[in-house]
């Protein structure tokens, strides 16, 4: 009945308290909105991310319609080709790409496709020659390459100018090897008196990519839904402790802890009936948060959060998280004799943990220090049990030694939350 | 006729971390059943530290406290549930309702839901109260809070009362009020232990005084064997400063 009462008292004190409303309730989903927003780009990629490329052709050869049809098939590259109304010069786009106007520019310089051309007939035929096939002069001296330029603003991700490198010299192979076909098929065609047949290369051999996970999960990837929803749902849940080390003190300062230090028995009513209350409140703040990964998110233009079909292993999750956070709250609480003390430690270790818990940034781009120190954190074992939960939709048993550690670090807290609040009570 | 001894108090003596000079030193003294035993000394002198030791709350560095016939320091336990102690802070929810105050605080002394809200209603409409019963405690004003401060010490039956400057910053009617009811707890047969720096008010309801100063007794007895042995003085307040030399904070 104690405990009961103490439960009834936080609820009556909380529900008075509309900073403290605010501060559980809204800021949370404020922080998670915003943050879903700002890194979705992040966690896209350039495979999703919708990117402009200046291209300058000195050339309007054949070279030049196939990298254009190349980038026109991507429907995440929007090519500029005009400069206002006039085309683009190379100066041009230096220029832009230099001021940081755009990312990318492509040159294409002038002769690059009568280039490519002469240099595939001459390797064919010199080829064609040393076995004795063709009887044809050559030049022995090997022509200078063909060199298309890329030009990026230096502001630009790697991972960015990568990707936009590969696809280009991607597309060169493509049309070397066409180039070199073709040059065979003339010689042939010429030797044999056949027309030429299409062979088409692309289909040779394929790359079939799959996620290593049920048939049902495929494509369900870390998108900044799925990382930010339950990773910044898990930082403000650390956060109770602003409410509950501000009540706790309050009521130490103001004198209603001396009374009920004053009133005979147990302490545990005390502390039992604050932990459960917060924890319930945690576990609201979590629901709420996975509802707005559910609901609010595909409104705002964002993925909708996936949550699996372990629904019981979510809401096991959910609550090891919450029994963490009520835990390390309360031991803050009693620890504390300040609240400038308690919620400027409190804030700055739950900053620390969480980024090293992989909240902020996910653990695997980490470097390998941060990565080692990682798995302490409550937080990154939270993180991983609804990653696998969402992700991976893996049972129940195979979060279990996350849950365990949560649980474990929730009970330690408890503990020497009671055993310092009891060692005050006589001082 | 004397009364039997509820609380002997033996050579307590209590010093704080990083402090040379004693809050309570070599203190000696008695307090009889159904007696106002009034504590008294000015800012400082060691009321409360003496009073936290007596609860049990604050450890004993050497002598010691039998409270009912129980050593406090192996029996706080049981004493703190046989006694009312209402602070000088005010020890209540500000955000909670008078009544909301008192069912908590009912609770957390075991009392049933019955037990509380008939005990409430009693001393709320004692106390004036009975009209503030929903409103929240931050409304109150410093005299209605002070009551519901010594409402909360009151609700599980105390037989010994401890008060620690009960009307301090309380208007005229809030104080009768208050001294009226421990005058009436007393006929009842509940000890009080009224520490406080209001002389006027502590000759008027106590019927027996200990005064300290420095954590020390400089003097003991009834208003008359104070009065008598001061020479020529004509109230407490006269004995108080012929025996401390200091001014009263009021």
């Amino acid at each position: 009945m104690k405990v009961i009462a103490t439960i009834r008292k936080e609820f009556l004190l909380l529900t008075r308290d509309p900073g403290g409303m605010a501060v559980i309730f809204l800021m949370p989903l404020a922080l998670v909105i915003v943050m879903c927003l700002i890194q979705d780009n992040t966690f896209r990629g350039w495979q999703e991310t919708r990117m402009e490329v200046l291209l300058v052709d000195e050339d309007h050869g054949a070279l030049s319609a196939s990298l254009e049809r190349t980038f026109q098939n991507s429907p995440n590259i929007r090519l500029i080709r005009k400069s206002g109304s006039e085309p683009l010069t190379a100066e041009a786009a230096y220029r832009l790409v230099r001021s940081g106007t755009y990312g990318t520019a492509v040159i294409i310089p002038k002769g690059a496709d009568a280039g490519l051309r002469d240099n595939t007939k001459r390797a064919v035929t010199r080829l064609l020659a040393h076995y004795g096939f063709v009887d044809e002069k050559y030049n022995e001296k090997a022509l200078p390459p063909v060199e298309l330029q890329i030009l990026f603003d230096p502001a630009i991700k790697a991972n960015y100018k990568q990707t936009l490198s590969s696809a280009v010299e991607k597309m060169l192979i493509r049309v070397q090897a066409d180039g070199f076909m073709d040059e065979v098929q003339k010689h042939l065609s010429k030797a044999t008196q056949k027309n030429k047949i299409d062979v088409d290369f692309s289909q040779m051999i394929t790359v079939n990519a799959q996620d290593a996970s049920g048939g049902d999960r495929q494509g369900i990837a870390l998108n900044a839904v799925q990382h930010n929803v339950p990773a910044w749902s898990m930082f403000a849940t650390f956060f109770i402790l602003f409410p509950l080390a501000g009540n706790f003190i309050k009521e130490r300062e103001e004198g209603s802890m001396l009374r009920l230090r004053l009133i005979s028995g147990s302490q545990f009513p005390v502390i039992g009936g604050k932990f459960s209350f917060y924890l319930f409140v945690c576990l609201l703040q979590l629901a709420m948060m996975i509802g707005v990964g559910l609901f609010v998110m595909p409104l705002l233009g964002l993925d909708r959060l996936i949550l699996g079909t372990n629904y019981i292993g979510v809401l096991l999750t959910g609550l090891s998280v919450a029994m963490a956070a009520t835990g390390y709250g309360l031991l803050i609480a009693v620890y504390f004799k300040t609240p400038q003390q308690a919620l400027s430690f409190g804030a700055i270790s739950v900053v620390i943990l969480a980024a090293v818990g992989g909240v902020w940034v996910p653990v695997f781009i980490m470097p390998e220090i941060m990565q080692s120190i990682s798995p302490y954190s409550p937080l990154n074992w939270g993180l991983n049990a609804f990653n696998h939960l969402f992700l991976r939709n893996v049972s129940t048993a195979a979060v279990l030694p996350e849950l365990c550690k949560l649980i474990s670090f929730a009970f330690a807290t408890l503990a020497a939350s009671i055993l310092i609040h009891k060692s005050r009570t006589v001082t | 006729m004397t009364d039997s001894p509820i609380i002997t108090v033996s050579g307590l003596s209590k010093i704080y971390k990083g402090s040379q000079k004693p809050a309570v030193d070599q203190l000696s003294f008695v307090v009889h059943e159904k007696e106002i035993f009034g504590l008294l000394g000015p800012n400082g002198a060691g009321k409360s530290t003496t009073i936290m030791m007596l609860c049990g709350l604050l450890k004993i560095d050497s002598g010691s406290i039998q409270v009912f016939g129980l050593d406090v320091r192996q029996k706080s336990p049981e004493i703190r549930k046989l006694i009312g102690v209402a602070p000088q802070e005010i020890a209540l929810f500000p955000a909670l309702t008078a009544y909301e105050n008192l069912f908590y605080f009912g609770r957390m002394y075991g009392l049933d839901g019955a037990t509380i809200r008939r005990r409430a209603n009693e001393l709320l409409e004692a106390f004036g109260l009975i009209e503030k019963a929903g409103v929240q405690v931050i409304q109150f004003s410093g005299g209605m809070k002070r009551r519901l401060n010594l409402i909360a010490a009151l609700l599980h039956h105390p037989r010994l009362l401890i008060l620690d400057e009960p009307t301090s910053g309380v208007d005229v009617h809030s104080r009768k009020m208050i001294l009226d009811y421990l005058l009436a707890l007393k006929s009842n047969g509940v000890t009080v232990i009224y520490s406080s720096h209001l002389l006027e008010e502590a000759e008027k309801i106590c019927s027996h005084f200990t005064i300290i100063d420095e954590g020390r007794l400089i003097q003991e007895g009834n208003l008359a064997d104070l009065l008598a042995r001061s020479g020529g003085s004509r109230n407490l307040e006269e004995v108080f400063l012929g025996l401390t030399g200091k001014e009263i904070c009021h």
